[in-house]
């Protein structure tokens, strides 16, 4: 029986007059792949910082591992609930101060080579800065920094973006033998449908606020959905 | 008659607009400086990082702080000497040079040239690090943002003021030094003399309690419009000159007031 980590009731979150989410409800289960696909603005990397903590929302509900509301922490457990996620993001937001070796081994401090492996990171890089490295080499070394705080969920928020199709292949590579190896619950947020078909087990549409389409990414395709048909075929309307 | 009653309406809603977003931003100010002094004392500490911050707020502003100590102190022996001449009174000058120094214008001074300096570059590193989303990142590695870039600035800032405000007093005495014995002819012994005399531990102790407070709001405001920055390098930018520009202003008011509880209470 798949388990629960999230549970979404009726998100809504808005920004002055404009409504990002509206009655978003969505379920996400632990040791699947979830990737949210959506247009532009459509509110995915809202939803997941709400998810995460790192947003508060206005009405609705977030509920973890059955235990608590999101809504309802204290500032402190907000914070312990924040450090639960691991967040690879967009622009990898690498600490620009610290040098590559100071940002991966940020949260644990212990040095291992596995780890630079893992990510495909050379050792002769630890001694740089982010400003001296390639956005595909900085998302590396984010990931890398994400698995070392020894998350229970992964978020990668639009992990491709800014890459070429040889980097984005190596960096959807990368992900699915994470979300293979480790067996850990993965949020992703993407527009590359490549990402999609690498490494979803599920797939949720965002349209207009809310979840218009959920399901396994095989069904994709074949959906009458028309704001889906478009999506992937990037028509407009 | 509706709209006789909308012009009356009118001007009370817009006062009323301005006084709730005024004691808005101003709680949200105090709010935001009780969780800054909170994020000094309590734990973790990274006693690096304050380290790092003391030398980037302390000592590397130590030579604009020094020069414009040394060019103050001359100045105000020239002109001082332009007014005590007409009335035969430039053995004062050495009194009024160190009591402008040490009480007023070596810290107001000090305090201004470190908000330009250092108060905008900790509003546009922190306001960067906010719209990269990297204060966000600290938040999911399980550091608190606020013991870990706030709190050693603010310490820094308190810590590092008084220390510099101190070299500007004893540089500043020394540029009227220079004047008074190079260009006006006094005896060095009677200038350093009367200096002795003269001042007092309450000149000085006012001017490091200043300095502490302005450092306080110096590293303060560069912490709050750097956290509240957003829309990119725009918002960066904005954030340093309200970071320059309220503190600047906070730091002459204060100056007031202090003054005003030292010397007239």
């Amino acid at each position: 029986m798949r388990n629960k980590i999230i549970e979404i009731k009726k998100l809504c979150k808005s920004f002055g007059n404009k409504k990002i989410l509206t009655n978003l409800s969505l379920d996400i289960y632990e040791n699947e792949s979830l990737v949210i696909i959506g247009e532009s603005g459509s509110g995915k990397s809202i939803l997941m910082k709400c998810l995460s903590g790192l947003h508060s929302f206005d009405t609705g509900k977030i509920v973890f591992k059955n235990t608590y509301d999101v809504k309802n922490l204290k500032k402190e457990d907000l914070f312990e609930h924040t450090s639960k996620f691991g967040v690879l993001f967009q622009n990898a937001a690498l600490f620009d101060s610290l040098s590559i070796k100071e940002n991966i081994f940020f949260s644990s401090k212990i040095f291992s080579k596995k780890i630079l492996k893992e990510v495909g990171l050379e050792q002769n890089i630890l001694e740089k800065y982010p400003a001296d490295i390639s956005i595909a080499m900085q998302k590396r070394v984010g990931l890398a920094r994400a698995i070392m705080s020894n998350p229970s969920i992964f978020m990668f928020d639009e992990p491709t973006t800014g890459l070429d199709p040889i980097m984005a292949d190596q960096i959807n590579r990368l992900i699915r033998e994470l979300v293979d190896e480790r067996k850990l619950t993965t949020i992703t947020i993407t527009h590359d449908m490549k990402s999609v078909y690498e490494f979803a087990d599920k797939v949720a549409f965002i349209h207009n606020g809310k979840i218009e389409w959920y399901g396994e990414s095989k069904n994709l395709k074949g959906s009458n959905n028309k704001a889906i048909q478009n999506f992937i075929n990037g028509k407009f309307n | 008659m509706k709209n006789l009653k909308k012009i009356f309406l009118f001007l009370p809603s817009i006062v009323g607009k301005y006084a709730y977003n005024l004691f808005d931003n101003i709680g949200h100010k105090v709010l935001f400086l009780y969780s800054c002094l909170k994020s000094t004392v309590n734990p973790p500490y990274y006693p690096n990082l304050f380290l790092r911050q003391l030398i980037k707020i302390g000592f590397n502003s130590l030579p604009v702080v020094g020069l414009t100590a040394i060019f103050t102190g001359m100045v105000l022996a020239l002109q001082s000497y332009t007014g005590f001449s007409r009335f035969s009174a430039e053995s004062a000058i050495p009194n009024v040079v160190v009591l402008s120094i040490t009480r007023e214008l070596s810290p107001v001074l000090a305090g201004l040239m470190v908000a330009g300096r250092s108060g905008a570059a900790i509003a546009a590193e922190i306001g960067t690090m906010k719209v990269t989303e990297q204060i966000d990142a600290l938040r999911t590695l399980s550091t608190n943002p606020m013991n870990y870039l706030v709190g050693p600035r603010i310490l820094a800032g308190i810590i590092s003021l008084p220390i510099l405000v101190f070299i500007g007093d004893i540089i500043g005495v020394f540029g009227g030094y220079i004047i008074c014995v190079s260009v006006l002819d006094f005896n060095p012994k009677v200038y350093l003399v009367n200096i002795y005399n003269f001042v007092q531990f309450i000149d000085v102790f006012s001017g490091l309690v200043k300095a502490a407070v302005f450092g306080l709001i110096i590293s303060f405001m560069g912490c709050y419009h750097g956290f509240h920055a957003n829309g990119g390098a725009q918002g960066v930018g904005l954030a340093t000159t309200y970071s320059v520009v309220s503190s600047s202003i906070l730091i002459l008011l204060l100056n007031y007031i202090i003054t005003s509880l030292f010397f007239t209470i």
